[in-house]
């Protein structure tokens, strides 16, 4: 049982059925803000750019970017690892939440989701731009082909990774579309556009809210969350198994499956704590993300800061305990003292450091603090995966091998690119669908009011 | 064909069961309760069972036995390649596609099986008896051939448990 008293409201401002459709359905039918304008302009002109990048990459080759023989994997691995992390949190918020009886998720769940699908769009064209020859993508699936048949090697954590982030992009766009289902009737419903009524009725599918939905709706939710929290573990162990079936010096460590898993639901919750206070002063959402909500998100990062700093530390520890002088001289020589510090000391303060002020809650009610600290978390997190892929392959067992790696603006315009697309996606994201879950919101609002008295017969 | 139906309208979740209880009570048969949100006690009372979990774990059981089936086929069978001098049949690292593969089969069967079973699917048009039922208001319909003779009790049932309106519609 939910206590409001202790945990605070999760609707504030009283609001009946009616009113919470209408206020959660107000951007849609309002006329569109001009900062969304301008917003929206800046994301594609970001995106275009990427597009160029892009176009010169599939043109002229990956010679174009600063990988080299050496640091095989550059930027393009480090985002495609940074993407997918943020993409975590719209299923470890929905499902996590959804098993811990969180009822406080209904307010930010549907914005992760769509978070989480846009970021794993983003991330999987690093690793499809990286094939050299993209168009020959298809490759990776085991069909029958004319090649042998020449299958594909179950073995490699490449193809599992492929296996994981296909699966994860569609499980988890249709855990989103479903829930966004009963959403939609309730826009055909209320709304007075005939053309809107057309169009969402379409996505609605015929949704009318009867039991027998509502029967199947249920048991289709627990199933999907039911497997879809395994997903969400799963997809970054495999991630991890990238770097960890390797035998690079700081990749070959047992800590990297939870360790990944843990950093990314550390920096999805980042992105979404970003995204939530945005949408909380956009669009004035108070009433539904309420202090109480960003509270409790900082709370969980406060907690998993404590994870990745340990996390960190172990993995400095295990480097001097295991006795092996790759794994010291990478730990202590190569990132904590060599030439990419910078990236290693940005990584500890971001991740490890700056999110214990949420300790306190003069921090955590300051929604401009958390905005920046949501941004700097996402900065860290960046300088993880940097500091983890380039310093590792820059310098291993042979001298003679070593090498620096730099990007050269065709893979920074890459990267800006996927930021441009993100943006724009969770622009539309906000324009074009309820940012909230509205049936789910109805569904705890009843928690706010008092109950009414159980009915007890007396017999004098 | 089309039928004559008795709706009782709700403003709240706790009108509404009571009255629905004391409905299905008298022993009257409730032909669709329509909510915003779903209601335990509505789900629950309503007899319908869903087996869509049952459903999921043997699309979730065949697809692993056809998943691992497959990559043994490939691996050993049809074309096995030797990586190093390891044994062809690498099961335990044939998991990692089984476990990811076997959940994305399970959630696009259940999804389908869903949109099968509680008729929800693309260009579906929407057999809405009120159309208040997605927003605010908490509906009881009743076949009103069926009710008969109880139809005024009914009514009167509804409107001493708080509905807010009662009224008659003739519906497909």
């Amino acid at each position: 049982m939910y206590k409001t008293e202790i945990r605070g409201k999760l609707i504030s401002g009283d609001k009946s059925l009616g009113q919470i459709s209408q206020d959660i359905l107000r951007p849609i039918d309002a006329k569109t803000p001009r900062w969304w304008y301008a917003a929206m302009t800046m994301s594609l002109a970001l995106f275009g750019w990427g597009l160029y990048c892009k176009y010169i990459t599939v043109s002229q080759g990956i010679g174009t970017w600063g990988v080299n023989n050496t640091v095989a994997w550059g930027w393009e691995i480090v985002n495609f690892v940074w993407w997918i992390g943020i993409g975590h949190a719209g299923t470890a918020f929905s499902i996590f939440l959804l098993i811990l009886r969180q009822k406080w998720r209904t307010a930010i769940n549907r914005a992760a989701e769509a978070m989480t699908v846009v970021a794993v769009l983003c991330a999987s064209l690093f690793p499809l731009l990286h094939m050299g020859r993209p168009w020959l993508f298809f490759f990776i699936f085991p069909y029958p082909n004319t090649r042998g048949p020449l299958w594909v090697n179950f073995n490699s954590p490449l193809f599992w990774d492929f296996v994981a982030i296909s699966a994860y992009m569609l499980i988890s766009a249709s855990f989103w579309y479903f829930g966004m289902v009963p959403d939609f009737a309730t826009i055909r419903d209320t709304t007075k556009s005939k053309i809107k009524k057309a169009i969402y009725g379409f996505f609605a599918f015929g949704w009318v809210g009867s039991s027998k939905e509502w029967l199947r709706y249920e048991g289709l939710s627990f199933v999907l969350g039911g497997i879809a929290a395994v997903l969400v573990v799963s997809v970054h162990s495999i991630v991890s198994t990238d770097f960890a079936v390797s035998v690079e010096p700081g990749w070959h460590t047992t800590i990297f499956p939870p360790y990944f898993v843990v950093g990314a639901i550390f920096s999805g919750f980042a992105m979404v704590l970003t995204l939530v206070t945005l949408m909380r002063k956009l669009y004035k959402m108070e009433d539904f993300i309420t202090d109480s909500h960003v509270d409790a998100v900082c709370r969980i990062l406060v907690f998993i800061s404590l994870i990745m700093g340990t996390a960190y530390i172990t993995e400095i520890f295990m480097a001097w305990y295991s006795g092996s002088e790759y794994e010291m001289y990478t730990f202590f020589k190569n990132r904590i003292t060599g030439e990419y510090a910078l990236q290693f000391w940005g990584m500890f303060t971001f991740n490890a450091i700056i999110p214990q002020l949420f300790w306190f809650k003069k921090v955590r009610s300051k929604l401009w603090v958390v905005f920046i600290i949501s941004l700097l978390i996402n900065w860290g997190m960046w300088f993880e995966r940097f500091n983890i892929v380039v310093t590792s392959l820059s310098r291993d067992y042979l001298p003679a091998n070593w090498a620096e790696y730099h990007p050269t603006w065709v893979e920074i315009g890459f990267f800006t690119g996927t930021i441009g697309m993100f943006a724009a996606g969770v622009l539309l994201f906000f324009r074009y669908i309820p940012m909230i879950a509205i049936s789910e919101i109805k569904s705890v609002s009843k928690y706010d009011k008092p109950m009414p008295e159980p009915k007890i017969e007396h017999h004098d | 064909m089309t039928k004559k139906y008795l709706v009782g309208v709700f403003d709240d979740e706790h009108t509404l069961v009571e009255a629905f209880e004391k409905v299905l009570d008298k022993g009257v048969k409730v032909e669709e309760v329509y909510t915003p949100y779903p209601i335990h006690e509505v789900l629950h009372r309503m007899k319908k069972k869903t087996r869509i979990t049952h459903a999921a774990f043997f699309y979730g059981l065949f697809a692993a036995i056809g998943l691992l089936g497959f990559m043994y086929y490939a691996a050993v069978i049809d074309w096995p390649l030797n990586f190093g001098g390891k044994p062809f049949n690498t099961f335990p690292s044939f998991i990692v596609v089984s476990i990811v593969a076997t959940i994305l089969s399970i959630t696009l069967l259940t999804l389908f099986t869903f949109s099968a079973r509680a008729k929800v699917f693309p260009g579906k048009k929407a057999d809405i008896i009120d159309i208040r039922a997605t927003d605010d208001k908490f509906i009881i319909v009743l076949d009103k051939d069926e009710l008969g003779t109880e139809t005024n009790t009914v009514t009167e049932l509804f409107k001493t448990n708080g509905a807010s309106e009662v009224y008659e519609k003739e519906s497909k």
